[in-house]
């Protein structure tokens, strides 16, 4: 009988070695692991271009094996990451990730300006200020792959309907509303959204009996928005200012919190969180057809296929005669605990050059390089026919709102949460009801025992 | 030459038999271990090792991201727990909830079971169905579903509250009163379970004790407080235990019905919730491991508590 348990475990001992004999092969070349999750790129359509490109890479040469390590869900992919970092097993290379998902993972990202040197990698092929995006001062952290401006996405059907002209399609051009010419601001937006507002009886908020509990289309809605996002849209701001040492909400990030609750609550362009989680703005806000406008990053094109009406782009308004547009970027970053970060660098360059055709297209990124960059609008004039003002995208790159609305500040996770927070109150019914200029005070205080509490 | 083999004596027999007795209980025993031992090693690996491991991270800064700088730092985070208003918020929401939702846990199966049993209901089997499939929908999707049903402006339920005459019905995810009750509708959704434990044992009080008690003269009520509620009460104990272990836990259903913020103005922001934002979203394993643990501690003294006080109200039929 012990010849049997001997045999069992010899059997257990066989079954437990065949993965480690599987992996012969990728030992004798250098292994790069690739993490995606905290970013695009777990949807299914995504995971098979990935694994496609990977293929293609371990094909092309004998010296790295590329492996691809995808997250379940964008959900679960933050705790995946984490427990790897904890768990002394890093990957190489993280991405397609954007500073928010970066940002929550600071002092983990490598700095790149020796590989970048050391392999004379062109950084001159993008504007500056889109490399400067990525300059830390832990070094480059990071190299422009994809970048999604905020633009104005409007449904002609809505315009046509109401008989209002449509938005402008370049910078510095002005409105006409209601025959008076005026400069193409938040307050101009405003108004118009105001006038693109109806109810079940078919007023608008400027109609007497307009009923703000019966609303069935609106103006205008910040999509998908994180707080800091719609604040910058008056400008960007740092949140905690080191130098002096503690963290100031701007005036005009305060004037913005006023023309938010004002549209949500006085003049009712914006859906309140009912409104947003409602029937009525399914599957999301302006693909429900029931929204005029939106703020929305270009990412936005991944999921308005659904939306039946026509729609097209416009430029984000001026605030005080000066353009802001919260800008997304993504890339890939490489991890500090990389074990081969010159093998990781090769493939990154892999993946921003050869690749990013391909991956680009999956992501809906529009290119950081120039030179990808009209075959990527070509793309999107076949997807998308009733969009003529695809210029608009490349234009706003120039009014790239800095500092970066997902920019880094001490005790950055929980800071984030506190403008969740804040802006959950404010679209809730709860800001309806709200002492506006008492709760942005609280904010302040509260993001700056946030900030103190990292730094003490 | 050949040599003969020497027979066994009798006492040599006899000392080799229980050697082979032994050796074949040796053997059994180390099969069952060998059967025995995934689940040993996954529990060892997977639930001892990290329940001891968050025990110690309590009293450490170990944060998931950097695991190379943990200190350790005594008492400080449970210092930290009795002095944070959020935490301290997230349990009075607990707690609040709890109050509400605990005795409708506990008394809509006895009821609904109770129903069930009767024997003037037609159509049992459909209404036992009716009453178990929600139970079987997974939680997220239901929880999507009441959120739909729910919505202040184009729910279902407020639209049939509209119909009946009520202009303005509340807005039941966005105001802070009424989303505990809306939360204790959707708990009510899954209770079928407990129903169906009901039922079962509903079925096993014996007939004789009814007929005894009618020939007394006592009434159905009195046949249900006599009778019915000490016979049941090992179940109603179970689900008490269970409910209360459950309630300490709420997570999921305010998490996904406030996409994480507990809000309206905090009214939805739960114990667990707090828990989780900070040891995943936040990467403070240290404070979190020590609010898991605080949780954990509650719930061992309320579940002590409530097993010394049933000794005078739960009835074993077959006990002392």
């Amino acid at each position: 009988m012990s010849r049997k348990v001997m045999l069992v475990l010899f059997l257990v001992a066989a079954i437990a070695l065949v993965p480690a004999l599987s992996n012969v092969k990728a030992q004798s070349r250098t292994v790069v692991t690739w993490f995606v999750g905290i970013g695009t790129g777990s949807q299914p359509a995504q995971i098979e271009v990935q694994n496609r490109v990977v293929e293609k890479f371990n094909a092309s040469q004998n010296e790295i094996e590329l492996k691809i390590n995808i997250a379940a869900s964008f959900e679960t992919a933050y705790d995946v990451l984490a427990t790897l970092i904890a768990s002394g097993d890093a990957p190489d290379i993280v991405g397609p990730v954007g500073f928010l998902g970066a940002n929550s993972f600071a002092d983990a990202w490598l700095d790149l300006t020796p590989y970048v040197e050391k392999y004379n990698y062109d950084l001159k092929q993008f504007p500056e200020s889109l490399v400067n995006l990525y300059r830390t001062e832990e070094g480059l952290v990071g190299i422009p792959f994809a970048v999604f401006p905020s633009l104005i996405f409007y449904n002609k059907d809505l315009f046509d309907e109401a008989e209002l002209p449509y938005p402008p399609a370049e910078f510095g051009k002005p409105y006409v509303l209601n025959g008076e010419e005026r400069e193409w601001n938040w307050d101009t937006l405003a108004d118009l959204a105001t006038e693109l507002t109806v109810d079940v009886n078919g007023l608008t908020p400027n109609d007497p009996g307009f009923d703000p509990n019966q609303i069935r289309q609106f103006g205008f809605i910040h999509q998908w928005a994180l707080m800091r996002a719609e604040l910058t849209t008056f400008g960007g701001h740092p949140v905690y200012d080191p130098e002096q040492g503690k963290v100031v909400i701007p005036d005009y990030w305060r004037e913005k919190f006023r023309w938010l609750h004002d549209g949500l609550w006085k003049r009712h362009f914006i859906p309140n969180a009912t409104y947003e989680g409602s029937e009525l703005l399914q599957p999301s806000a302006f693909a429900s057809g029931n929204v005029a406008m939106a703020r929305v990053p270009l990412w936005y094109t991944c999921c308005i296929g659904d939306l039946k009406s026509n729609w097209d782009l416009a430029v984000v308004p001026s605030y005080k005669g000066q353009y802001h547009v919260p800008t997304d970027a993504d890339t890939f970053r490489l991890t500090k605990a990389s074990k081969n970060p010159d093998a990781a660098f090769k493939v990154l360059m892999y993946l921003l050059g050869e690749a990013a055709p391909e991956l680009l297209l999956t992501y809906g990124g529009y290119p950081a390089r120039p030179d990808l960059q009209e075959a990527a609008t070509k793309l999107r004039q076949e997807a998308f026919p009733s969009v003529t003002n695809w210029s608009i995208v490349p234009a706003s790159l120039a009014y790239a709102a800095s500092p970066h609305h997902e920019s880094f500040f001490p005790n950055f996770s929980k800071g984030i949460q506190r403008f969740a927070d804040f802006r959950s109150q404010l679209y809730g019914d709860t800001g309806k009801t709200m002492d506006l200029e008492a709760e942005i005070n609280k904010l302040e205080a509260d993001l700056q025992a946030i900030v103190a509490e990292a730094l003490r | 030459m050949t040599s003969v083999p020497t027979p066994l004596r009798v006492e040599q027999v006899t000392t080799l038999r229980p050697r082979r007795q032994m050796s074949i209980y040796a053997q059994q025993r180390l099969w069952g271990w060998l059967f025995l031992s995934p689940w040993l090693i996954g529990f060892f690996v997977f639930t001892f090792v990290p329940i001891v491991a968050s025990l110690i991270f309590s009293f450490t800064d170990f944060t998931l991201t950097r695991p190379d700088q943990i200190n350790f730092v005594g008492l400080n985070n449970w210092i930290k727990l009795f002095n944070d208003p959020l935490a301290l918020n997230a349990l009075r929401v607990t707690f609040g909830f709890a109050l509400i939702s605990l005795p409708i846990a506990i008394a809509l199966p006895v009821l609904l079971a109770s129903l069930l049993n009767s024997k003037y209901l037609i159509g049992k089997p459909f209404f036992r169905l009716l009453f178990y499939l929600p139970y079987m929908v997974p939680a997220i999707s239901s929880i999507f579903i009441w959120q739909a049903f729910l919505n202040g402006q184009t729910g279902w339920l407020n639209r049939l509250l509209r119909l009946i005459g009520i202009a303005e019905p509340p807005n039941w995810l966005g105001h802070e009163f009424w989303i505990g009750p809306a939360m204790v509708l959707i708990g009510v959704w899954g209770v079928g379970n407990a129903m169906l434990i009901t039922l079962a044992t509903l079925q096993g009080v014996p007939q004789e004790l009814y007929d005894a008690a009618k020939v007394d003269g006592a009434g159905a009520v009195a046949a249900f407080f006599k009778i019915t509620l000490p016979m049941i009460s090992p179940v109603i104990f179970y689900n008490l235990i269970l409910t209360v272990i459950g309630l300490l836990q709420y997570f999921v259903v305010p998490y996904v019905l406030t996409r994480g913020t507990g809000n309206p103005n905090g009214a939805a922001y739960f114990f667990n919730m707090h828990l989780y934002r900070t040891a995943f979203l936040f990467q403070d394993m240290g404070y979190g491991a020590t609010m898991a643990w605080f949780i954990f501690i509650i719930a061992i003294v309320l579940t002590i508590i409530l097993f010394a006080t049933s000794r005078r109200w739960v009835y074993y039929a077959g006990g002392e």
